[in-house]
């Protein structure tokens, strides 16, 4: 189940979270060599704050199998910081507009279709967000590895730029946009039969 | 309150506190509020007994404290000789991993755990002329907040800092060098005498020897070698002032 944790639920996901972000050093910096500050194992940057969303897919045992996380584009985010460069018309910012970002797998999880099913299973988790918080574009960078798979995962999505060179790799800006079809589509190809997400709410928990 | 506030909050509260008791109160009572269950924010010392001028911030299971006291643990606490050699936090997980560890310091470890003390994050402390201190803080069931690792070494500092103060009764003031001063003390903590310090700065020898002398009254101590030690812990002097 994926997990969606906002400002107001996230004292009920202190662990998870803290492995999302112990997984993002091991993947992002250990293993993809990535230029990113670490601290105490744990890969944290500027936009991580209380504004950030997070969808953390956690398996019955627990173990968290993968995670990313959605940031509000009126606020600072990757796109206007550090990837403007690839949006032609300057990247998209709006109240319902969110961007995606740290498409994390496990370091456990293999290569190939584990990792391609686990992404899928993202999106369906971004799309059902979305639809819950009425956001309706969802903007993202992609590598050469993450695009074509984005772009066949049965979701409207346009490139906002051509793709160009951004140190190692060949990155182009994504916008796709969120409807129930998309929804639907999405889930036929990764075989989903209902909703991936859950939205905890920590009053209730709290009660219970 | 948002965190950050309630951080800045916590400092403005332990720098009025009238005394290390109020501090430590105050700190165990933020501490609790980030889902810290226990709290050690001390100088390297046996906390039962701590020699003057040390801090000691301690909310551990009382049977530990006996235990680690009796066995005089505080010489080979392993988290401590982490806490020394570490600027950065780091969790206990991952220093075992990474250092090799004597047998009596795993076993440390070990008996530490099951009073309940584990899985912790150790917050080094470095202040200039305080004994090595650090902060261990082991968290509650629900974990903590990735995201407030900085408030709390912001409040361990500052917890850390305001007890010092009042243990040693040290006031903030801190003591500033002239240039030549600072040059004087300088050559002397390289072993030079004072016609040879006159000699290398183009004064005279008297003028050096005065020169250090005010320099020792401005540290109130009553010898060269403490106003020299006095002068590299707080950061006037650097090693490589001190190196050929």
């Amino acid at each position: 189940m994926i997990q969606i944790i906002t400002r107001d639920n996230r004292r009920l996901f202190h662990h998870a979270l803290m492995e999302m972000h112990r997984q993002r050093k091991q993947v992002f910096i250990d293993r993809m060599h990535w230029r990113l500050s670490e601290s105490m194992g744990l890969e944290i940057d500027e936009f991580d704050n209380e504004e950030a969303m997070y969808l953390i897919d956690v398996d019955a045992n627990g173990d968290v199998q993968q995670s990313a996380r959605l940031l509000p584009t009126l606020s600072p985010h990757l796109m206007s910081e550090v990837f403007a460069k690839l949006c032609d018309d300057g990247p998209p910012r709006s109240a319902r507009v969110w961007e995606a970002s740290r498409f994390c797998p496990a370091p456990t999880i293999a290569k190939g279709a584990p990792r391609r099913e686990l992404l899928a299973r993202m999106i369906a988790g971004i799309l059902e967000t979305s639809i819950l918080f009425g956001i309706e574009k969802v903007s993202f960078v992609a590598g050469a590895a993450l695009a074509p798979l984005a772009a066949q995962a049965g979701w409207n999505v346009c490139a906002l730029g051509p793709k160009q060179r951004m140190g190692r790799e060949r990155l182009i800006a994504m916008l796709a946009d969120v409807t129930s079809d998309g929804l639907a589509a999405v889930r036929q190809r990764a075989r989903l039969t209902g909703p991936v997400t859950r939205f905890a709410d920590a009053g209730l928990a709290r009660a219970a | 309150m948002g965190r950050r506030e309630a951080t800045l909050d916590f400092v403005q509260k332990c720098r009025a506190a009238a005394s290390a008791e109020d501090i430590a109160r105050f700190l165990f009572a933020e501490m609790e509020a980030c889902g810290i269950r226990y709290v050690a924010c001390a100088s390297h010392v046996d906390p039962l007994k701590p020699p003057t001028g040390a801090v000691a911030i301690v909310n551990y299971p009382h049977p530990w404290l006996v235990w680690f006291s009796d066995k005089k643990y505080a010489n080979r606490d392993p988290i401590f000789f982490g806490a020394h050699n570490a600027l950065l936090p780091f969790w206990w997980e991952e220093f075992v991993v990474q250092y090799d560890l004597a047998r009596d310091q795993r076993r440390i470890l070990n008996e530490a755990a099951e009073c309940g003390l584990r899985k912790g994050l150790t917050i080094p402390i470095h202040s200039p002329g305080a004994l090595p201190a650090s902060c261990s803080l082991v968290p509650g069931p629900d974990g903590i907040d990735p995201l407030i690792v900085p408030d709390l070494q912001l409040m361990a500092f500052h917890a850390h800092e305001e007890a010092r103060l009042r243990a040693t009764g040290e006031t903030r003031t801190p003591v500033v060098l002239t240039k030549r001063q600072k040059e004087c003390l300088a050559l002397a903590a390289r072993g030079k005498s004072d016609p040879l310090i006159a000699d290398i700065l183009g004064i005279k020898t008297a003028t050096a020897k005065h020169t250090i002398e005010h320099a020792r009254a401005r540290y109130g101590v009553s010898s060269r070698i403490q106003a020299i030690m006095f002068a590299y812990l707080d950061g006037t002097l650097t090693l490589s002032d001190l190196a050929d």
